[in-house]
C-alpha cells in the first residue's frame, strides 16, 4: 500500500436562477512546501454581482490571512471592516468557511454565518476536538466558530452555502428546506455506493442534489466544498520514443505498473509498447464521425488509452490554460482531461527522441518539442488544477 | 478473393498532411467492393522516420506503402487489385 497522502480539493457551484454571477466564491491554495492546503467558500450579501464583489472579496483577504497564519480575530475584523456597505440594507456583509488541512491530518475548520461544516469517516459525522467561539469588540453580532480535529486517510470535510442547506424550501416536504441532515443524510448513501468518490464527484453530486430539489432552479447561489485526504491516483502518461532505443523496454515496461492508469500519447510511443509488451492497438473508426479535429482515440489491449502524440497534448495544455468547456475540446483530448481530472499525481515520462519530419517547415509552427508541451502542461496542473507533477526523461 | 488490407497512419506528421479524410475511407469505398477491402488505422506506420519527410500522408495497401495518400489514390489502386484478381 502506498503511504503517501493527497489532499484533494474541489468546489461545484451554481448560480440563483436569473442572475449572471454567482453570489458565492471560493479559493483554494495547496502550499506543498508547507504540506499544507487551505480553501475559503464565502457567501455574499444577496445575489448577482454584487454578492459575488462581496464574497470574491472576503476569499481573497481570508486566503491570505489564513495562508500568512495572521490572527484569527484581527483577520475577521479587517474583513468585516473592508467590505463595502450595502446602499439598501446599510450593513457589509457576508458568511464564509476556511479549511486549513495538513498532510498529517490536523485541521482547523473556521466558520462565520455558513452552515455548519460536515466531517465524514466513512459514512460517520464525526465532531469536532475542540470549538472555540470568538466574539468581535467591533461586530458584537457577529460570531466566529472554530474547531480543530485530526482528518484520517479517506477522511473528508463539506462546507457549503446556505444555497444547499436551504433548498427545496417551498416544497410541503421541506418547510425548512433540506437542512444538515438532509445533507449529511444525501452524502452518506453516495458515500455508501461510491466508498471511494472523488472530492470533484461528491462536490458535484450534492450540489446538483441541492438544484434539484427545487427542480432544476436555484433559489439561491448553490456552493459545495470537498476536501479529501486520501492516497493519491496516480495517472501515468507516456509519451514520445526513448532517446536510446535500448531504453524501449524499460520505458514500455513503466505502461505495466505503478499507476492507477495509464496513457500513451504518440503513434511511435504506441508502437514501441506494442512491440515490447506483445499487446496491439484497437483504433474504432466509428470514432472518427465523432473526433473533431483531432485524430480519434483507441485503446491498447491491457494497458489503457491511447491517442496521437504533440497535437492531442498541445490542444490538452490549450483547453485546460484557457478553461475550456471539456464537451467542446475534440474526442481525444477530452478523453486525457477527464482522466487527469480523476487524478492527483499527474507522472510524465518523455522519451525524448525528436521525429525530424516534425520540424519540417511545412508543418504548422504550434507543433513543438513534446518537452515543452509538457512541461507547460506540468505548470498548469500544479498551479490551476493542484495535481502534483512528475516529468521524467528517457 | 482474400480481402484487401487497408492501413491508414494517424501519426502526427500524416495526420497533419492529409490523413484526416482518410479516415473516413470505410464509407467512401463503393458499396460493390467493401466485402473485399477491410480498412483499418493504425498508430503510426513509421514511415515519416526514414527521411521521406514530405511523402505524407501514408498509407499501407496489402502490405505495399503508398506515399502521398489520397482518397482517388486509393480508389485507384484497389480497383486495380480487384481487377487483377479477377
Amino acid at each position: 500500500m502506498n503511504d503517501e497522502l493527497f489532499i484533494e480539493m474541489e468546489c461545484q457551484q451554481f448560480t440563483k436562477t436569473g442572475q449572471f454571477a454567482c453570489g458565492d466564491d471560493y479559493q483554494m491554495l495547496t502550499m506543498e512546501e508547507e504540506n499544507r492546503s487551505i480553501a475559503v467558500l464565502s457567501d455574499g450579501l444577496g445575489s448577482g454581482i454584487k454578492a459575488n464583489i462581496l464574497a470574491n472579496m472576503t476569499t481573497t483577504m481570508a486566503l491570505r490571512f489564513l495562508q500568512h497564519n495572521s490572527d484569527l480575530l484581527q483577520s475577521v475584523e479587517t474583513i468585516m471592516d473592508s467590505l463595502p456597505v450595502c446602499e439598501v440594507r446599510k450593513i457589509s456583509y457576508s458568511t464564509f468557511s476556511m479549511i486549513d488541512t495538513r498532510l498529517g491530518g490536523k485541521t482547523q475548520v473556521i466558520e462565520m454565518g455558513n452552515p455548519r461544516y460536515v466531517h465524514l469517516r466513512g459514512l460517520q459525522d464525526i465532531p469536532a476536538q475542540k470549538h472555540q467561539k470568538i466574539a468581535s469588540k467591533d461586530w458584537p453580532d457577529r460570531e466566529v466558530d472554530c474547531y480543530e480535529m485530526r482528518m484520517e486517510p479517506g477522511d473528508r470535510i463539506i462546507v457549503c452555502s446556505d444555497g444547499v442547506t436551504q433548498a427545496g424550501l417551498g416544497r410541503k416536504e421541506y418547510k425548512f428546506g433540506w437542512r444538515r441532515s438532509g445533507e449529511l443524510e444525501f452524502m452518506q448513501q453516495i458515500i455508501r455506493d461510491y466508498p471511494n468518490i472523488s472530492a470533484k464527484d461528491l462536490a458535484r453530486s450534492i450540489a446538483f442534489e441541492a438544484q434539484s430539489l427545487n427542480f432544476g432552479k436555484c433559489i439561491d447561489d448553490i456552493s459545495c466544498l470537498v476536501v479529501y485526504l486520501r492516497h493519491p491516483r496516480i495517472l501515468r502518461i507516456l509519451t514520445g520514443p526513448p532517446f536510446h532505443k535500448e531504453h524501449d523496454r524499460i520505458f514500455a515496461q513503466l505502461a505495466e505498473s505503478g499507476a492507477n492508469e495509464v496513457i500513451i500519447c504518440g503513434g511511435t510511443t504506441a508502437n514501441i509498447i506494442q512491440r515490447e509488451l506483445r499487446t496491439r492497438v484497437n483504433i474504432d473508426l466509428k470514432l472518427v464521425k465523432v473526433c473533431g479535429d483531432l485524430p480519434p482515440p483507441s485503446d491498447m489491449v491491457g494497458i489503457g488509452l491511447v491517442t496521437e502524440g504533440i497535437l492531442t497534448l498541445s490542444r490538452v495544455c490549450v483547453s485546460l490554460e484557457d478553461s475550456v468547456d471539456v464537451r467542446k475540446v475534440p474526442l481525444a483530448a477530452r478523453e486525457i482531461i477527464q482522466r487527469i481530472e480523476e487524478h492527483d499525481i499527474i507522472e510524465f515520462d518523455v522519451g525524448t527522441k525528436v521525429n525530424e519530419a516534425h520540424q519540417d517547415p511545412n508543418l504548422p509552427l504550434e507543433l513543438e518539442l513534446r518537452r515543452n508541451i509538457v512541461k507547460r502542461l506540468g505548470k498548469v496542473l500544479e498551479k490551476k488544477y493542484r495535481k502534483k507533477v512528475r516529468i521524467n526523461y528517457y | 478473393m482474400e480481402k484487401i488490407t487497408l492501413e491508414i497512419c494517424c501519426g502526427t506528421t500524416c495526420y497533419m498532411l492529409g490523413a484526416a479524410p482518410l479516415l473516413k475511407m470505410e464509407s467512401l469505398i463503393p458499396k460493390e467492393w467493401k466485402e473485399d477491402v477491410d480498412v483499418s488505422a493504425v498508430p503510426c506506420l513509421g514511415e515519416c522516420l526514414s527521411n521521406k519527410l514530405c511523402n505524407a500522408p501514408y498509407v499501407r495497401i496489402n502490405g505495399k506503402i503508398m506515399e502521398k495518400a489520397t482518397v482517388e489514390k486509393i480508389l485507384d489502386s484497389i480497383q486495380k487489385i480487384i481487377k487483377e484478381k479477377q
